[in-house]
């Protein structure tokens, strides 16, 4: 049995496999198939200050190897998360990881500091490509990574803020220094990829919004380059994600320089991929004499090098 | 609901476009009519098949279905013995009350099957009609099982089996003679439920439909296959449905 424990902003985690916001709700569907409280930590549906009804039908798309959607973040306001689901969540023994988002810096400010002290650690989602404002806006130039990202952390005084990237940008590693000079404790990436599916028989897109998030096991490599660029940019934690499938995708993102992972469209695919990633990444640390998973982060070595 | 690891015993072509694949789930499996099971067919299809469960009997569970893309030309490739993932059962399904007596089903393309599982599972205990519209006689299936019910009323678009109308059009006729259900269950396209949705409306008849959307995890967590209900709030097709009254849900 090798140690899986992860140690992100002065939390610890059980072990660094954490369910990607918007795929996993609050937990509670997948804890009618397993005890939620062997994950290492959940990012929960991204939620806004007041409720929002999301995008129109369908919102979702496949094409080989990766799904698109644009669910255009439907949630039931940070309110309702406080009083219904965020105690429940907390004793299921996960960590409790907040993701939120705003339409203007003050949204962000606000719903940061409501949730100060009450969560694990705070995820900012500056990076939705399925809202029409904010969202995607806040989360592409570096100055306004860098912006949002010291007026929300001003809200979140207590609590590790971690910033979700998106890869939709000029420099994954110039947005990740910005986001820990605007203050970030973490940053975690990537977020989905713009794309467009389109259905030929209709000549339009298949997703009601035209353009979707891309994600699935297809984007692996992207990811995996981008989290070995951004970590090799900043000095504070990194969380990868991006296709993650199985123990050992979740290895390459540990090795390219990230401290835990996330899992998202797998859980879609198989809704045991993650208790299955955690069963397989003990299995390989074991087979390869790692008593620690946290000294696979960062252990890289590129060619040529 | 469980991750069955099902065995495929049998998979066949029943109408134009149609299949039904059998899957032995290696237990038995406890369904309620009107339930789905969402079915991995692998390799790069990340996306499971939501697909309507048909008949189930001991460890056997039926699942007929359209060749609509890359997924289901798939599966329709899949012969007996092929291991596949099926998450099931999910959704609510129909509820027939004690108090209902006379059941009318209205069915049209792929909506007929979850109606099958209907009548299977109330076909002893109520007076049930079908009213199953087919686009043309290549179309027709499930004949079989619709003529255990104590009335079926088959029609095509085109008229090449029965008469030449659709399946609302059928239900309405029988209406105007006085045949009146308790309780009206429908799954079809979506023009064929708002025409019902309204014709109910204005008869007073309760109903409860099944709908169909592209769905993300199939048990409630994306937010993937909502629908609009008429107090302004939004449902999970895969959770709070697949069947829905009729007066809470706008199509």
């Amino acid at each position: 049995m090798a140690n899986l424990s992860v140690k992100l902003c002065g939390v610890t985690l059980k072990n660094p496999v954490i369910a990607a916001s918007g795929t996993y709700g609050f937990g509670r569907e997948f804890q009618e198939l397993y005890d939620i409280g062997q994950i290492g930590g959940v990012s929960t549906k991204g939620m806004t200050l007041e409720p929002r009804l999301g995008n129109p039908v369908p919102r979702i798309a496949e094409s080989r190897g990766v799904i698109l959607n644009a669910v255009g973040l439907q949630n039931p306001g940070v309110e309702h998360f406080i009083e219904c689901d965020l105690e429940w969540l907390k004793s299921t023994g996960t960590a409790v990881i907040a993701n939120v988002a705003g339409k203007t810096l003050e949204d962000y400010e606000k719903i940061c500091a409501r949730l100060d002290g009450l969560v694990d650690m705070i995820e900012l989602n500056m990076s939705c490509p399925n809202v029409k404002s904010g969202g995607m806006a806040f989360g592409i130039k570096p100055q306004s990574v860098e912006e949002v990202t010291r007026v929300a952390k001003s809200g979140a005084k207590n609590t590790p803020l971690i910033v979700k990237l998106s890869p939709n940008v000029e420099s994954i590693a110039i947005n990740a220094k910005a986001a820990e000079n605007g203050g970030a404790d973490c940053i975690s990436l990537i977020n989905t990829l713009t794309g467009m599916a389109i259905d030929i028989e209709r000549r339009r897109p298949i997703i009601a919004n035209n353009t979707g998030g891309v994600s699935g096991a297809g984007v692996k490599p992207v990811a995996v380059r981008m989290t070995y660029e951004a970590s090799q940019a900043v000095d504070i934690p990194v969380i990868g994600m991006g296709g993650i499938t199985c123990a050992e995708d979740a290895i390459e993102f540990l090795m390219a320089g990230a401290t835990a992972v996330q899992v998202g469209t797998a859980n879609f695919t198989d809704p045991y991929a993650m208790p299955k990633i955690i069963k397989g990444l003990n299995e390989w640390c074991d087979k390869h004499g790692v008593l620690n998973v946290a000294d696979l982060t960062g252990t890289l070595q590129l060619n040529g090098k | 609901m469980k991750d069955y690891i099902a065995t495929v015993v049998k998979n066949e072509k029943i109408a134009e476009n149609v299949y039904a694949v059998t899957f032995d789930l290696g237990e038995p499996a406890k369904v309620r009519c009107g339930q789905f099971g969402n079915i991995s067919v692998g390799g790069t299809h990340l996306l499971r098949r939501p697909i309507a469960i048909c008949k189930v009997e001991d460890s056997e569970v039926t699942f007929c279905y359209q060749i609509k893309g890359e997924g289901t030309q798939k599966l329709k490739t899949m012969g007996a013995g092929t291991k596949l993932n099926v998450l099931m059962p999910l959704g609510n399904g129909f509820y027939v009350e004690e108090t209902e007596k006379k059941v009318a089903l209205v069915g049209g393309g792929v909506g007929v099957f979850p109606l099958i599982s209907v009548l299977r599972e109330y076909g002893e205990t109520k007076e049930i009609s079908a009213y199953i519209g087919y686009r043309n006689q290549g179309a027709v299936c499930g004949v079989e099982e619709f003529k255990k019910a104590h009335k079926f009323v088959g029609v095509t678009d085109d008229g090449s089996f029965g008469e030449k109308m659709n399946a609302v059009q059928a239900f309405a006729a029988d209406l105007a003679k006085g045949n009146r259900p308790d309780v009206v269950l429908a799954c079809g396209p979506t023009p064929m439920l708002r025409a019902l949705i309204a014709l109910v409306e204005k008869e007073n008849l309760p109903c409860y439909v099944s709908l169909e959307e592209r769905m993300g995890c199939g048990i409630g967590a994306c937010l993937v296959c909502v629908c609009d209900m008429t107090d302004g709030k939004k449902a999970r097709v895969c959770k709070d449905g697949p069947v829905f009254n009729a007066k809470e849900v706008r199509l």
